[in-house]
């Protein structure tokens, strides 16, 4: 006879009520461990979605997610050119914000080598990969713009053609990718006013020259429409991402370490730089709230547990009075204890999966959460009962006699 | 002469200093298989205290307790495993019927049945239930039954490994008088048809014809017993 199952029968209703506000309980504490993976997951999304074999970045920095890193646009051209390169992708990126109908949104604007690149290695889930030079974009689906929505950017229209899935910024923001070109229109967008000011700062130093005065005809060059020279400079570009042959990696590597203008960075040494720059004191944050919140529920869950048995006292004492053993009183308290937790685990799971998609930063379940998350749980009500336990086994059967 | 249980100079206090409280003196006394014996005496007297030292729940500090002529608690310590005896030999019947809240009737006789190792605790139970006859009260929770049928269930559950000492602690007091006299009556059938040892504290002094021996108490002490029996005990082994 199975006396958790039969106390628990007892009062169904309460029973439920309690394992619900464990479940709550549960619910923050695997959801802190969801947005945990979420950022790191957020952190990582993007670099691995460049399926880049190593990354070129400016000489002495940690790539273009941790800081700034300014190259120049040749440099695409030299990398494909060392022996063993197979592909060189000059990579862009830069955050905007603007309004769309009365909304503010964010973006991370990513530039794609047109026409090599047209996004077929991205994450699409609808729509499809841009099939022109210029005026169309992918954009990640938590932006929450439907495919064929027109965005205003640099002054040009830009349609979305493509959806993809988790396409994410460190900092939640949905990623836009276009062709370069399209990129440095909108990067290089500046105000009228700007130019002018500029062209005028422009003549005011020419004028300072000598040459300025031994060549007066100078002074108009930068209002010339033949001169072509930009009144402010084209925007740098962040990375060179290379696919190379996984062959003659290392010969690559060796090659790029002796250019004294970039460093070098393995793909893996780009998600450790991620991992350890950018996320980790929010990683470290959320891992001791995790820790502080698990805690949190441990005591409560024996709390709990230890209440419940003390309710019991009495039956436990008769039990105790017939003859059963201390194993069979644990058993009583301990099963009561995994019923009530794997039901609060259930609970908290259907909460999630109702949840999260409306979480504002993405909440990760990974495999490891899936199977830890139980196991925890087991362990967490395993250990929280052993108040309880105990009182069941040191509770008198003389007791009972003095009812 | 068979004796169930035998206390032979037991002694037990409570408390210390001017609190101290002798409520067992010297105490002796033998409960002999098949016979029922009543235990009197005033609120106070050690009656309580007594059958939880036979029933081997609060062992006496200094005394021998003989079970079935086998020393099991001598000056206070153990000679045996006390839950193991408890479980196999005794039954408890108390004033309120004491039964686990969170199982039906039947399942409190059957969990004492499974507890006792009985073979087929269900058809055990069944079995008590009809003897006793709640037979149709069976799946009803504790708190649905009545003050009589609760005790009649408690007295199934205190019977259900078949035990050679039953002690039951006032177990009328919280029953109607013709209630009361039945469950004596059911008492005296147990002792007397299953063999059983059966010792009852009560106040009610109306039923004493049912019993076979008395004993009386008074400051701890045992006052000696005399027998009330209209028939002979040892006709009764059954």
């Amino acid at each position: 006879m199975n006396l958790a199952y039969r106390d628990t029968r007892r009062r169904p209703g309460r029973f439920v009520a309690t394992a619900a506000g464990l479940g709550l309980l549960f619910a923050v504490v695997i959801s802190m461990q969801g947005i945990y993976a979420g950022l790191v997951d957020d952190a990582t999304i993007l670099a691995n979605a460049m399926h880049a074999d190593l990354w070129i970045v400016q000489r002495g920095t940690s790539g273009p997610f941790a800081e700034a890193s300014r190259l120049d646009p040749t440099l695409e051209s030299r990398a494909a050119a060392v022996p063993g390169v197979r592909r060189a992708r000059a990579y862009t990126y830069q955050l905007v914000q603007r309004v769309h109908e009365g909304t503010t949104y964010r973006l991370a604007l990513v530039g794609m080598a047109w026409p090599d690149d047209r996004g077929e290695s991205l994450p699409l889930v609808a729509g499809r990969t841009l099939a022109q030079a210029h005026g169309e974009m992918i954009v990640d689906a938590s932006l929450g713009m439907p495919i064929g929505t027109v965005l205003s950017l640099g002054g040009e229209p830009f349609r979305i053609v493509g959806l993809t899935r988790n396409a994410l910024t460190t900092g939640g923001d949905a990623v836009a990718f276009l062709p370069l070109a399209d990129w440095q229109l909108i990067a290089n967008e500046a105000p009228n006013e700007a130019v002018q000011t500029e062209r005028q700062r422009t003549l005011e130093r020419l004028r300072a020259t000598d040459l300025a005065r031994t060549s007066p005809g100078l002074e108009d060059l930068p209002t010339d429409d033949r001169w072509r020279a930009p009144a402010l400079p084209s925007p740098p570009i962040h990375a060179i991402l290379l696919n190379v042959d996984p062959s003659r990696r290392d010969e690559v590597i060796s090659v790029l370490e002796r250019w004294g203008d970039v460093t070098v960075l393995t793909h893996a040494d780009e998600e450790a730089l991620l991992l350890q720059g950018v996320v980790a004191r929010a990683r470290m944050q959320l891992g001791l709230f995790s820790v502080i919140l698990t805690l949190t529920a441990a005591v409560i869950v024996m709390m709990v547990l230890w209440t419940m048995t003390l309710e019991k006292t009495h039956d436990l004492a008769v039990l105790r009075l017939l003859g059963a053993p201390t194993t069979r009183l644990a058993g009583l308290v301990l099963q009561q204890a995994w019923m009530l937790g794997a039901l609060a685990y259930l609970i908290a799971f259907g909460i999630g999966q109702v949840l999260y998609p409306y979480f504002p930063r993405r909440v990760v379940l990974t495999p490891e959460i899936l199977w830890a998350a139980p196991i925890a749980v087991l362990l967490l009500t395993t250990i929280a009962s052993v108040l309880g336990v105990a009182h069941a086994t040191r509770v008198d059967p003389a007791e009972v006699l003095d009812a | 002469m068979t004796f169930a249980v035998r206390a032979e100079r037991i002694s037990k206090t409570f408390g210390r200093g001017d609190t101290l409280v002798h409520a067992l003196v010297d105490v002796s006394v033998a409960i002999e298989a098949g016979t029922i014996a009543a235990l009197l005496g005033p609120s106070g007297s050690g009656k309580s205290t007594l059958v939880k030292a036979l029933g081997l729940v609060a062992p006496p500090e200094s005394g021998t307790i003989f079970f079935h002529e086998r020393p099991v608690v001598v000056d206070g310590v153990a000679m045996a495993d006390l839950t193991a005896l408890r479980r196999d030999n005794l039954g408890f019947v108390f004033q309120k019927a004491n039964l686990v809240s969170f199982l039906t009737a039947r399942e409190n006789i059957e969990v004492a049945c499974e507890i006792g190792g009985t073979e087929n605790p269900r058809k055990r139970a069944n079995e008590l239930l009809e003897y006793l006859g709640v037979a149709h009260r069976a799946a009803s929770r504790p708190e649905t039954l009545s003050g009589g049928e609760q005790q009649r269930i408690a007295i199934a559950r205190a019977l259900a490994n078949r035990p050679a000492l039953l002690l039951a602690d006032e177990p009328t007091a919280a029953l109607d008088r013709a209630r009361g006299r039945a469950v004596m009556e059911l008492f005296r059938r147990v002792a007397h048809e299953q063999g059983a040892a059966v010792l009852v504290v009560t106040h009610d002094h109306r039923a004493l014809d049912v019993f076979d021996v008395t004993h009386e108490m008074e400051d701890g002490r045992i006052l000696p017993a005399h027998a009330t029996s209209q028939a002979p005990a040892q006709e009764s082994h059954a």
